[in-house]
């Protein structure tokens, strides 16, 4: 319990008063006929009081990290979350199998550093392969888009 | 239905064309799934759900079903040869498994995985068949007080057998139980927390949440950190344990069965906790405790023979309580009602195919499993030579396709993204995801239990304390609070519990 955990436990408490005050604006209810406000009241104050619970002890904690984490190469990371993130929002527009390449070729270009031809060829057929196996195949729906018809 | 007339009424749904394609389609993909390190049984299970509308509510849950129990045997090839458990229930067959390919027994190893785990799935699909039924008369007698109070036990549970603090546990619980509030009420029908959006009128999707905090988030950390994978190099000959092996393998392979298939049924158990305890007494038992971690055959077969079973053990509180006991009977439960079938004490009498044909199923599954992973292990350990920079996009894409396909709606995609960024989080400040998610599922029917039970007893708890059943319940829960002060040498054990305790 250290500095990381007091950081996480007071994020949490935050969120959890954010969320008793919300749910302090639904109806409550009494206990003979609790109202949708119920339930959510009681787990957001269970929760802010363990969150607090939590911050007490990571508090209480002294010294550095007893234990470092593995180290993480956040740049990957950031850079996968983000590709991803613009494929869903061009998804629909685009369709299924365009966004699908342009994904692949990125993650196998950019991020895995294979050679142009084996990138580009293996992202085509991964997304058509994927496009015939789901939506022609197993009728799951997919956003065709402009090219898919 | 006797035993005898509901075993033969199973086989004839189970061994129908479609419903045989099911169970084949659910164990090879769940042995896939279990030798890929990174994709474990819950992601698999909820990328999948989509692809069961077409089907019939019977060959549905068997492919379901057959995924979990595949994982379990897949799972441990991965652990055998590349030290890297293929899914969180065979971390423990690490220890002596891996030992065991070292010295060039891989193919004994893996041969005693495959036969135990064989053996203590039959074992767990009798004791369904005997339990189950004088089980359900009981739970008919479950209102809400009593859904209540086995709610609570099994809260109680996941938090109690986590590895990591027991207050986060205690924390992510409840938070799982904030988020499935999003949406309407389950009694008044009222928006909560949906501001305005439609997305969140229908609450957040458990696909989502469950494909972020398994799937994505742990692609994200294994892209973080770099995997290595190296499949050990030997030629697997001679699959088949001798005579030796077998003498010391035959205690743990039954004590394993029996004791996965107990703590199986229990609420928020799941597959992997009876492993760990399953090791732990073959290690206390053993005459020569010492030999553990440097290749014992008894450190696969207990273990391997436990997870199995836990994993038939498990479907009893589903089939006859209609109550989801770990994370992976939660999407099972979840794949019951998207096909408008409400499992639990009325499933054996009002669809008795769905019972008696999930059940033997997975004695047919086991069978395909013995075939699947002894002569065709070859294939397994192919692909665990495909590259995880070939495999992490393709396992992304998977994760897109099952969410989307779900809904039809892109904003789900960013609920999984957004969930797969906490799950890593979540992962680096040591806060468990199992917890959060069994709560979201069973958040809602907590609720409307509790507010049942206020409303039948006119405001008053002591509803909770004055009917037997439930009474039991909330002092088993109680018990399990005061436990670690009273025990501490059962909180020793189970600390050697890893924290990424999944099912």
């Amino acid at each position: 319990m250290t500095g990381r955990d007091r950081g996480a436990a007071a994020v949490l408490l935050v969120f959890g008063l954010i969320a008793l005050e919300e749910a302090g604006r639904l109806r409550f209810g009494s206990l003979a006929r609790p109202g949708p406000g119920f339930f959510p009241v009681v787990l957001a104050a269970g929760f802010s009081l363990v969150c607090t619970g939590l911050l007490v002890i990571a508090a209480r904690a002294r010294g550095a990290d007893a234990v470092s984490a593995a180290r993480l190469g956040w740049p990957k990371i950031g850079a996968t979350m983000a590709a991803l993130f613009v494929y869903t929002l061009v998804l629909e527009s685009a369709g299924f199998v365009a966004a699908t390449f342009a994904l692949l070729v990125f993650f196998f270009r950019a991020l895995e550093r294979q050679r142009w031809l084996v990138a580009v060829a293996s992202s085509l057929v991964t997304a058509l392969v994927t496009y015939l196996v789901f939506k022609v195949w197993l009728n799951v729906q997919l956003p065709a888009g402009p090219w898919g018809g | 239905m006797d035993l005898l007339h509901g075993l033969a009424y199973g086989l004839s749904v189970s061994l129908q064309p479609p419903n045989l394609t099911a169970c084949f389609v659910g164990v090879f993909v769940g042995t896939l799934i279990g030798v890929l390190p990174g994709i474990g049984p819950v992601a698999t299970m909820s990328l999948l759900l989509p692809i069961t509308f077409a089907m019939s509510p019977t060959a549905s849950i068997i492919m379901m079903a057959g995924i979990y129990y595949g994982a379990m045997y897949g799972g441990s090839t991965t652990s055998i040869l590349v030290n890297i458990p293929g899914e969180a229930a065979s971390v423990v067959t690490c220890i002596d498994g891996y030992q065991m390919a070292r010295q060039g027994r891989a193919g004994p190893a893996l041969g005693i995985s495959a036969l135990g785990s064989f053996i203590a799935g039959t074992f767990s699909v009798l004791g369904i068949m005997l339990l189950a039924p004088p089980l359900t008369s009981v739970a008919l007698r479950f209102g809400p007080p009593e859904i209540f109070g086995l709610l609570l036990l099994g809260f109680t549970m996941v938090t109690y057998l986590t590895a990591g603090s027991k207050l986060k546990a205690v924390a992510m619980a409840l938070l799982g139980m904030l988020l499935g509030t999003v949406g309407l009420d389950p009694i008044a029908a009222s928006p909560r927390f949906t501001y305005g959006s439609v997305t969140l009128g229908d609450g957040l999707g458990l696909v989502p949440i469950i494909m972020g905090l398994f799937g994505i988030s742990e692609v994200l950390l294994n892209i973080g950190q770099g995997v290595k994978q190296e499949v050990f190099d030997t030629r697997i000959k001679g699959l088949m344990p001798s005579r030796e092996d077998w003498r010391r393998s035959a205690g743990p392979i039954a004590r394993g069965s029996v004791l996965g298939f107990l703590l199986g049924i229990l609420p928020g158990i799941g597959a992997i906790i009876p492993t760990f305890v399953s090791y732990a007494l073959e290690k206390r038992i053993a005459r020569q405790p010492e030999r553990f971690g440097k290749g014992a055959i008894e450190g696969v077969a207990g273990p391997e023979a436990a997870n199995n079973a836990a994993t038939g053990g498990s479907m009893i509180p589903l089939l006859t309580l209609g109550f989801a006991p770990n994370v992976v009977m939660a999407v099972l439960l979840g794949a019951f009602l998207i096909h408008g079938v409400q499992p639990g004490p009325l499933l054996i009498k009002e669809h008795p195919e769905i019972f008696w044909g999930v059940i033997t199923s997975m004695y047919v599954g086991n069978l395909m499993l013995l075939v699947l992973n002894l002569p065709l292990i070859g294939l397994w350990v192919q692909l665990l030579r495909v590259p995880y920079g070939i495999l992490f996009p393709l396992i992304l894409l998977f994760c897109v396709i099952g969410v989307y396909s779900e809904s039809a709606n892109v904003w789900d995609i960013v609920v999984m993204l957004a969930f797969g960024v906490i799950g890593l989080l979540m992962k680096r400040f040591g806060f468990e995801a199992a917890p959060l998610v069994l709560a979201f599922v069973l958040g809602r029917m907590a609720e409307e239990s509790i507010r049942q039970s206020l409303l039948m007893s006119n405001g008053r708890f002591s509803i909770l304390m004055t009917r037997p059943i439930a009474t039991v319940l909330i002092a088993a829960a109680l018990i399990v609070v005061a436990l670690p002060v009273i025990v501490s040498p059962v909180r020793r054990l189970l600390r050697t519990v890893p924290p990424d305790d999944t099912a």
